[in-house]
């Protein structure tokens, strides 16, 4: 044990030490900073003023109302330009012209058939903007809506209050407690913990890899076997990257904490206040902490334990990249469902992706975050990663032992079987 | 009590996916000897190494190695190792790299720096010790490894093909603190292709070819029985053709071999040293060696390795 110890000690204090753990982990806080402070940054410089017109072919009077009401959205200036129906095209060819010269960001071609069938067109240079295209899009739904009524005879008072928009509030049920988290708050939560547990098994993981091979091409692996239990230095190596993944995840989420309980003062020093909480946070209950930890180290154990074996039966780092693919395929798969375990995290998607060994370090916390996982499927969950684990711990451990000492051709999928085997 | 041999094995066999590395291979190296392992490449000689050394587990046979079977967890803190496929940590600071490598052989922290400060001081790398291995030239990262296998004090010293890519100098220290080693009761075991380092170092060897013990025990021994009367002739100038009558007389000269400035001869039974030299020199050849040998170890090597070859 005091063997496994040395190990670790080494792993953790050359790491720590190094330029890569100093520069990741003030990168990390530096890229959640910029996470809150840009959308800020942006909000206060805005993308600019939308200069749009309306190309108005329309009769009673719906062109100015619908040119005013854009007028008055923020960010958007308006401006009318009527034109007889037979002319439109015309009318459109001199405005794209308008366009071309940045005088105008394109036009809306408003005619009676807007009212009536709902067909209207845009025509610009900013057509590929989301936020600009749901803005406008949004602005004509309301003011088509509200012509139609008024033609129908509806008191425009009525019609300004039928326009009030909805508040949505949604809050989980967890057991038959209603919580506090909000719905998007969880959901939120549930894809910070993938993000996290994501990144975190593929980086410590990919990073035990590295060393092996490391090892492994500096041949300094044959003195180390003579002195240690392959088993003791695979353990020393995957422990002590472990606890220096562990120190870097403590260093940022306290960081985290710190900037989400200081956003407003971020945003104050960015020259925008009252933004800040626009950014609000869920809070973390301590289950679900627990939860992400365990799985969090159980899923790094065995991924890194998978990674290792990779790096010892391939000879160099490029060679241990391109094998480490079928592993991070693996790693991928839950991500790839995400969406379908946050949709129905009592689905029996979700379900099936909680218990397989593979899958549930990842599936697990997210599902746990995101709704309810029931005490007997956590802890067949657990039982079944255990086991998993252990399969994996004992095949990888093979691996390692053989690979780490030989050179020359990666062996192919009968000879690592025969190492396996192998007493 | 100590046992007389610091290495017993017997009938060892290894076997790899498709060939046997070593065949039913039994020696022993006498406790405080400086031992060579000696054959061609591909002989089995790392191999064996490294089942003394428990990285390697026999197929058949066992090893006893300073009393106790090779697989005991203790020995490890008893044995130095000098791979042939050397490496260190790159990125890691000399002492903090020399202080690992002893503690992962039971050296506690506080013994292993002072030790390794004193090893450093000794080879003349003390103003290294705060640089990163990567920093060092190759000869010094030679003698960096070199002090990790004897950082410990170990019984046992085992270097697999130790002068393989040193320079003139660190040969020379090598030898120089090997040799220092086994005064002190230290047992070495070395493995070599190369004769005339084995020649001058060893007191005993083992030739293997082929995963098989050829001939072992100790270098006055081995000589003795190889036997035959063998005589060192070294020339002011080899002319072409000018004693080849003398050499080529198979009642006097069974073998020739010609080394660069000088040739060692195989006398045939019955011949006397003396013929030898009155017909090199009645030949007109200006001799500036003539010795009377027992036969080097080269030329043993090459003879018991080339019947096994054959």
């Amino acid at each position: 044990m005091s063997k496994v110890w040395v190990v670790v000690r080494r792993e953790f204090m050359e790491r720590v030490r190094s330029k890569w753990f100093i520069v990741s982990t003030v990168l990390g806080p530096v890229l959640m900073v910029a996470f809150i402070a840009v959308p800020i940054i942006m909000a206060s410089r805005g993308t600019g003023e939308r200069t749009v017109a309306v190309l108005d072919a329309s009769s009673g009077g719906f062109g100015e109302r619908l040119t005013e009401q854009l007028d008055q959205a923020p960010l958007l200036r308006a401006s009318r330009v009527p034109v007889p129906v037979g002319r439109l095209e015309e009318a459109a060819d001199s405005l794209a012209e308008l366009v071309g010269f940045r005088a105008l960001h394109g036009f809306v071609i408003v005619t009676d058939a807007a009212v009536e069938d709902g067909k209207l067109e845009y025509r610009g240079s900013n057509v590929t903007s989301i936020a600009d295209m749901s803005l406008l899009r949004g602005l004509l739904e309301d003011a088509v809506f509200a012509e139609r009524l008024s033609r129908a005879g509806v008191d425009p008072s009525v019609v300004r209050r039928a326009r009030i928009p909805l508040e949505f509030t949604t809050l989980k049920i967890t057991g038959a407690r209603t919580t506090r988290a909000s719905g998007a708050g969880s959901f939120m939560l549930a894809y910070v913990i993938w993000f996290l547990l994501y990144m975190g098994i593929l980086l410590y993981g990919a990073n035990v890899m590295g060393a092996v091979v490391d090892e492994k091409t500096s041949r300094i692996v044959e003195l180390l076997v003579s002195s240690l239990r392959p088993f003791e230095l695979l353990a020393g190596k995957i422990l002590g990257v472990g606890s220096v993944g562990l120190l870097q995840f403590g260093i940022w989420v306290g960081f985290a904490m710190l900037a989400l309980e200081q956003r407003d003062m971020i945003a104050r020093l960015l020259g925008q206040p009252g933004l800040g909480a626009a950014g609000s946070f869920p809070e973390v209950p301590l289950s679900t902490a627990v939860v992400f930890l365990v799985y969090f180290l159980l899923g790094y154990f065995l991924y890194a334990a998978m990674f290792a074996a990779v790096g010892a039966m391939t000879g160099s780092e490029a060679e241990a990249r391109q094998a480490a693919n079928a592993v991070v395929m693996v790693l991928v798969l839950p991500s790839l469902l995400m969406i379908g375990i946050l949709n129905d995290p009592a689905g029996s998607l979700a379900v099936a992706l909680s218990l397989i060994p593979f899958t549930s370090p990842i599936a697990t916390p997210v599902r746990w975050a995101a709704g309810e996982v029931p005490p007997d499927e956590l802890v067949a969950s657990l039982v079944l990663l255990l086991l998993g684990l252990w399969g994996v711990i004992w095949v990888a451990g093979r691996i390692y032992r053989i690979g780490i000492l030989a050179y020359g051709k990666r062996p192919g999928i009968r000879e690592l079987v025969r190492w396996v085997t192998a007493g | 009590m100590r046992e007389a041999h610091a290495v017993i094995l017997r009938d060892v066999t290894k076997r790899y996916s498709g060939h046997t590395a070593v065949a039913g291979l039994s020696l022993s190296i006498p406790r405080g000897s400086l031992y060579g392992l000696l054959g061609p490449n591909g002989a089995g000689k790392t191999t064996t190494i490294r089942m003394v050394l428990n990285i390697l587990l026999p197929d058949e046979g066992t090893i006893e190695v300073l009393g106790r079977p090779a697989w005991d967890r203790t020995l490890a803190s008893r044995i130095g190792y000098l791979p042939e496929e050397r490496g260190l940590y790159r990125k890691m600071k000399v002492l903090d790299l020399l202080v690992f490598l002893a503690e992962t052989r039971g050296v506690g922290r506080k013994e292993a720096r002072g030790k390794a400060g004193e090893w450093l001081e000794r080879l003349g790398l003390s103003e290294w010790s705060g640089r990163k291995v990567e920093q060092l030239s190759k000869g010094m990262q030679q003698k960096v490894q070199f002090i990790s296998t004897v950082l410990h004090d170990p019984e046992l010293l085992i270097l697999d093909e130790p002068f393989a890519g040193l320079d003139p100098v660190n040969s020379q220290v090598l030898k120089d603190t090997v040799v220092e080693l086994a005064r002190g009761g230290t047992t070495v075991l070395f493995s070599t292709h190369i004769m005339e380092h084995a020649e001058k170092l060893c007191d005993s060897v083992c030739i293997i070819a082929r995963g098989r013990k050829v001939v072992d025990g100790p270098l006055s021994e081995v000589k003795r029985a190889h036997g035959g009367k063998h005589v060192v002739l070294a020339l002011e100038e080899w002319r072409d053709g000018l004693i080849d009558e003398a050499l080529q007389d198979r009642s006097l000269v069974t073998r020739v071999d010609r080394y660069g400035q000088y040739a060692e001869l195989e006398l045939a039974d019955g011949a006397a040293p003396q013929e030898v030299l009155e017909r090199v020199l009645r030949a007109g050849a200006k001799v500036t060696r003539f010795e009377v040998s027992e036969p080097s170890l080269h030329k043993i090597f090459i003879d018991k390795v080339g019947e096994v070859a054959q």
